[in-house]
């Protein structure tokens, strides 16, 4: 008690030093998540949301490179997921090969698979290529259902648990490790978003004149957003089928590509914060529903509500609810101190 | 092609929009560290001259030769455009075109983006020579904003400045890419009397100061006859007359593109 009372006053303005930096904030993040299973009380099934979510975020804040930073729009990035996720229970299970190396190349593939198919539809923009990456997607779940010999069809393909360096993985562990993924992941994007790519995709974003007149290739950075979110979708998936143990073509749907896009929205464009929140509001709400009496029956409530929500997120709160926290903040300080609320904190710049 | 003293040689440029010649068989050349003014009256192309040459449009026909940073002469019209400022020829916008949403730090930065080396991979890991190049570009960004007069600004957003400030902004930016030529879109357009002497006095002070050429085209003749040392008057995308400031003052034929004939 003693000790504690000491201890705390030195270590405050250390934490508040340390958090100031985004790693030491994304990974304090991912100790909270990781816990979260331990929590009394949390069932199984809790888990396996948990998990669900932590998946879609590292897809999410693929889409969010995509979407966000790049300003380009796809209505088909399921089928990436689809693809990581067969790639890497292909390799485990019938290659016989190690499982980083499965997830190395569902990263890898789909990546590729993004940069080629970006250079064709990259010349497209807005709605086309929303319907180009919608039709593509359609396409590739079809080969998912004819491609027997590689993906088992409609039988399902299954799969293990994770099993590196002779440590055999279980579902909290895979778990654990699926949060250490998504807080690499967020860190890396962190990492170029604040550097001279991400100012480059903002500045493709707000003017292309401005951009192309620095030197900016319009067509690289699109094409290398395009090929990021595919990568990331890839891992998602390969993440996916070492968690779940278990994929099917109607899992790849294009109903989870556009949960994607709410996703984005929903917790916040342009924000790597606000993928992880999407994500978690898109897959968590349909579970939350189930719960609530009357509503939890209706068939189909969940996406009536992501409708809902993204119009309203859309019309009045566009920053979206990776801003809540915030906004809250500022409500109280002003509320207190009757003042001005501050000016928007731009510490990425100071850092 | 093109005499070393040169920076920019224009050729016989011509381009057309359906059937309006908006540029026909234009021809100039601007000398090493040389301000030089393109003016006329409105819509006399003088845009779609800068366009043409900062390869935002391909002309139908014409060359621009440049003498690149890397000391090389070149053909303009065969460069992308992303690929000009990398060879030394910077420009502004008539209408600000800068990122609103970043800060002034920023978006000087981003006028440094043909420089940086390193890609993405070594950003995303921040490996040592993307961290000491990110500071580099800091350190310089911080400078120039320093000798624009805008110190002390750095972490501001460009949404909200007044708009002399983002014009500022904008040359600041041009800064950031080591030009051999900047190209200046209308610089003094919405500015006071004032601000516009300050301006003129900024431009002679960094072509000494960056040691390059500037090209300028503008409305305003207070700025143009005082900065200019050679002038081209275009008139519907034709060459009027080309001179120093008080030749072209005196041209008859300029006299009457912009007031009108005597009947």
């Amino acid at each position: 008690m003693n000790k504690s009372t000491t201890f705390l006053p030195t270590l405050m303005p250390m934490l508040r030093l340390a958090w100031k930096k985004a790693w030491f904030r994304y990974v304090s993040f991912g100790v909270v998540l990781a816990a979260l299973p331990l929590i009394p009380g949390m069932t199984s099934s809790n888990a396996t949301i948990l998990g669900s979510v932590v998946y879609f975020s590292i897809a999410a804040l693929g889409f969010q490179v995509l979407l966000g930073y790049s300003g380009q729009i796809s209505l088909g990035h399921t089928a990436f997921i689809g693809v990581g996720a067969y790639v890497s229970g292909y390799i485990v299970k019938e290659l016989g090969l190690p499982f980083p190396l499965a997830v190395l190349a569902a990263a890898v593939l789909p990546f590729i698979l993004g940069l080629v198919l970006g250079l064709i539809a990259l010349r497209l923009e807005g709605y086309y290529l929303a319907i180009a990456t919608l039709g593509l997607a359609e396409s590739i779940r079809i080969v998912f259902i004819e491609a027997h010999g590689f993906t088992r069809g409609f039988s399902g393909f299954f799969s293990n648990y994770p099993r590196v360096l002779g440590y055999q993985f279980n579902k909290g562990s895979t778990y654990v490790f699926m949060v250490a993924i998504l807080v690499a992941l967020m860190i890396l994007v962190y990492n170029f978003i604040n550097a001279a790519t991400g100012r480059a995709l903002a500045a493709m974003r707000s003017s292309q004149s401005a951009a192309q007149a620095m030197g900016v290739s319009l067509f690289k950075y699109k094409l290398m957003a395009f090929a990021i979110s595919t990568g990331f979708a890839g891992i998602a998936g390969a993440m996916y089928m070492h968690f779940f143990r278990y994929s099917d073509p109607t899992i790849w749907n294009s109903g989870l590509s556009l949960n994607l896009v709410v996703a984005c929205i929903v917790g916040g464009i342009a924000s790597i914060e606000g993928a992880v929140i999407g994500a978690a509001f898109v897959v968590a709400m349909p579970e939350l529903l189930r719960i609530v009496p009357g509503l939890g029956s209706i068939n189909g409530a969940s996406f009536v509500l992501s409708g809902v929500v993204i119009i309203l997120v859309l019309l009045f709160y566009p920053g979206g609810l990776v801003n809540v926290a915030s906004d809250i903040g500022k409500l109280r300080s002003r509320l207190s101190k009757g003042s001005k609320h501050p000016e928007r904190s731009t510490e990425y710049v100071a850092e | 092609m093109l005499p070393n003293k040169s920076i920019l040689k224009v050729e016989h440029l011509s381009i057309s929009f359906g059937g309006l010649k908006a540029v026909d068989d234009l021809s100039f050349e601007i000398a090493q560290n040389q301000i030089y003014g393109l003016i006329g009256p409105n819509g006399a192309g003088k845009t779609t001259v800068f366009n043409c040459i900062t390869k935002f449009y391909t002309p139908d026909s014409g060359n621009a030769w440049f003498h690149t940073k890397q000391g090389k002469t070149v053909n303009l019209v065969d460069h992308k455009v992303h690929d000009i400022v990398g060879l030394g020829m910077v420009r502004t916008f008539q209408n600000v075109e800068l990122i609103k949403e970043l800060s002034i730090l920023d978006n000087l930065l981003i006028g440094a983006h043909s420089q940086f080396k390193t890609g993405v991979l070594a950003q995303s890991f921040r490996l040592r020579k993307a961290v000491l190049e990110e500071n580099e570009y800091r350190t310089k960004a911080r400078s120039i904003i320093e000798y624009m007069g805008l110190g002390g600004k750095d972490a501001e957003l460009v949404g909200g400045q007044p708009y002399g400030t983002l014009k500022r902004i904008e040359l600041a930016r041009t800064l950031m890419s080591n030009p051999k030529l900047i190209i200046l879109d209308e610089p003094a357009a919405g500015l006071n009397g004032t601000e516009t002497q300050a301006l003129a006095g900024l431009i002679k002070q960094i072509r000494i100061d960056f040691n390059c050429s500037v090209l300028l085209v503008e409305h305003d003749m207070t700025l143009v006859m005082g900065v200019c040392e050679r002038i081209c008057a275009i008139s519907f995308g034709k060459k009027l007359a080309e001179g120093t400031p008080t030749e072209i003052r005196n041209n008859q034929s300029v006299q009457e593109a912009y007031l009108g004939k005597d009947e």
